[in-house]
């Protein structure tokens, strides 16, 4: 394989985390994931998956380790003092959404998309409700512009959730586990504001359990074990026929399929 | 034995001197007790353990000793020590904003509690500064919580504020205890005391719980 000209989008070494010395959750990851790349984290639930791209967003600390993004760096900790540094300017370019949609429920719809383009980049209201009221169209929302949070369905609300991260131009999106609250009947339609995103060349990193999904999304496939990666490839081989044994086993178990 | 209500045409304007005392007091002691006891509410949940500590002696302080007492304190003592003879109503103020801040401090710091972790998270997420997670993001939620509480609170005051009259302030239940006592029908004249609390106390707490639901309805995430 020859190497990639431009440099990796994210690149993370060696990160540790761990919640007490009994819950190592991050045992030593390295990543690297390239521009337009969208890679599927997938896993048994306490492997990391999550805790990964929280430690991305800078929301987790960790005990060791750094992640660079478009080769800056941006989170580092050398294991010595407790501190975790943060680069809040490059953090910037992540939006992340969250299986509990996180809305805030004081500001009706448009309010949400266009707190953080006012206050953080000190765009001016008028231009970001233009920029927000046509984000909402796209995502079939218009109607719900002036609606509150507790008046959407979780479908909706999730898709709001989408658009006030994409008002900030993230040039990454990290989706945890975002359609697992949601009732089976409203998965698709958040699926498929996603999927039209990948349709966009968004580079994203998908943690999820919905394999349907992730056959669909994904252009890369981890899985994720006991804090480390277990493996690595495109989907067809790590959803299609797994090298590794665990992978295999875990595939077999969420397909429900006995041999 | 014949209960004659007629009295209170007699003394209608003494009654409605009093009760306007007891509004007064109230509503300046809601605005400062509130304001108290949101400032107390957020030193509460500081990081600094001295503004925690010094908070937390206050808000115990006066939360586990009869409003009855701090009031003869304030009245009988704060003169002693600070040397100057304070009117009834500035002493029936200080004593009434202190109960009150205490109590509210309480209101507040549960409803600050409970904007949940997630939406810190989503502040992060978003780049939000800190000052912007304070101002737009919890406080707003954390007030919007507190008003059903509060209001609670307010009727409450209103009803405590009759133990003015117990160190001399003319307040509508000192007005209907010297009317019982010249005219010896305390059965009557308290009785219409006891009514006129309760038709202002009454329309308030279903207000309360009117606003409660609005207001769950509103935050339901």
């Amino acid at each position: 394989m020859t190497a990639p000209i431009t440099p990796p989008l994210v690149r993370m070494q060696s990160l540790h985390k761990s919640y007490g010395p009994a819950m190592q959750v991050l045992k030593g990851l390295d990543i690297e994931m390239q521009p337009g790349e969208r890679l599927v984290v997938i896993g048994p639930s306490g492997g990391g998956k999550s805790t990964l791209l929280r430690v991305m967003m800078g929301l987790e600390k960790i005990d060791r380790g750094s992640i660079t993004f478009g080769g800056k760096p941006y989170i580092s900790s050398d294991g010595l003092d407790k501190k975790t540094n943060i680069d809040t300017e490059v953090r910037r370019s992540i939006g992340m959404v969250f299986q509990h949609y996180t809305l805030f429920p004081h500001l009706n719809v448009v309010e949400n998309l266009i707190l953080a383009p006012c206050k953080v980049r000190k765009e001016r209201k008028s231009d970001a409700t233009e920029r927000a009221v046509g984000l909402l169209t796209r995502f079939g929302l218009a109607a719900k512009a002036k609606a509150y949070p507790a008046q959407l369905s979780g479908g909706q609300k999730q898709r709001v959730a989408i658009a006030r991260a994409l008002m900030l131009d993230p040039k990454l999106m990290l989706f945890d586990e975002v359609t697992s609250a949601l009732d089976p009947e409203l998965v698709a339609e958040v699926e498929q504001v996603i999927l039209q995103l990948a349709a966009q060349k968004m580079p994203m990193m998908i943690v999820t359990h919905d394999m349907w999904f992730a056959k669909n999304i994904a252009s890369r496939v981890i899985f994720c074990a006991g804090g480390v990666v277990v493996e690595d490839g495109p989907p067809e081989q790590v959803l299609g026929s797994p090298k590794e044994e665990r992978t295999r086993d875990f595939i077999d178990r969420v397909f429900h399929i006995r041999q | 034995m014949a209960l004659d209500f007629s009295i209170i045409l007699r003394f209608q304007d003494a009654l409605l001197l009093g009760l306007w005392m007891t509004l007064k007091l109230t509503l300046i002691c809601v605005i400062l007790g509130c304001t108290l006891g949101f400032l107390v509410g957020l030193a509460r949940t500081s990081r600094s353990v001295m503004l925690r500590t010094i908070s937390g002696v206050y808000v115990d302080f006066f939360r586990g000793t009869p409003v009855l007492i701090q009031l003869f304190w304030i009245f009988f003592c704060l003169p002693l020590i600070l040397g100057i003879e304070l009117s009834n109503l500035a002493s029936g103020v200080i004593a009434l904003t202190l109960y009150m801040g205490a109590i509210t401090s309480e209101t507040f710091r549960a409803s600050l509690k409970s904007v949940g972790p997630e939406q810190l998270d989503a502040c992060i997420a978003l780049g939000l500064p800190r000052r912007i997670q304070v101002t737009n993001v919890i406080l707003p939620q954390a007030v919007l919580r507190a008003i059903p509480t509060l209001l609670s609170n307010c009727v409450s005051l209103f009803k405590e504020s009759a133990l003015v009259s117990a160190v001399g302030m003319a307040d509508l239940m000192f007005v209907g205890q010297n009317i019982s006592n010249n005219t010896a029908q305390p059965v009557e004249v308290l009785t219409i005391v006891a009514l006129i609390y309760f038709i202002i106390a009454f329309p308030l707490t279903r207000a309360v719980s009117l606003i409660e639901r609005r207001i769950l309805a509103k935050l339901a995430i």
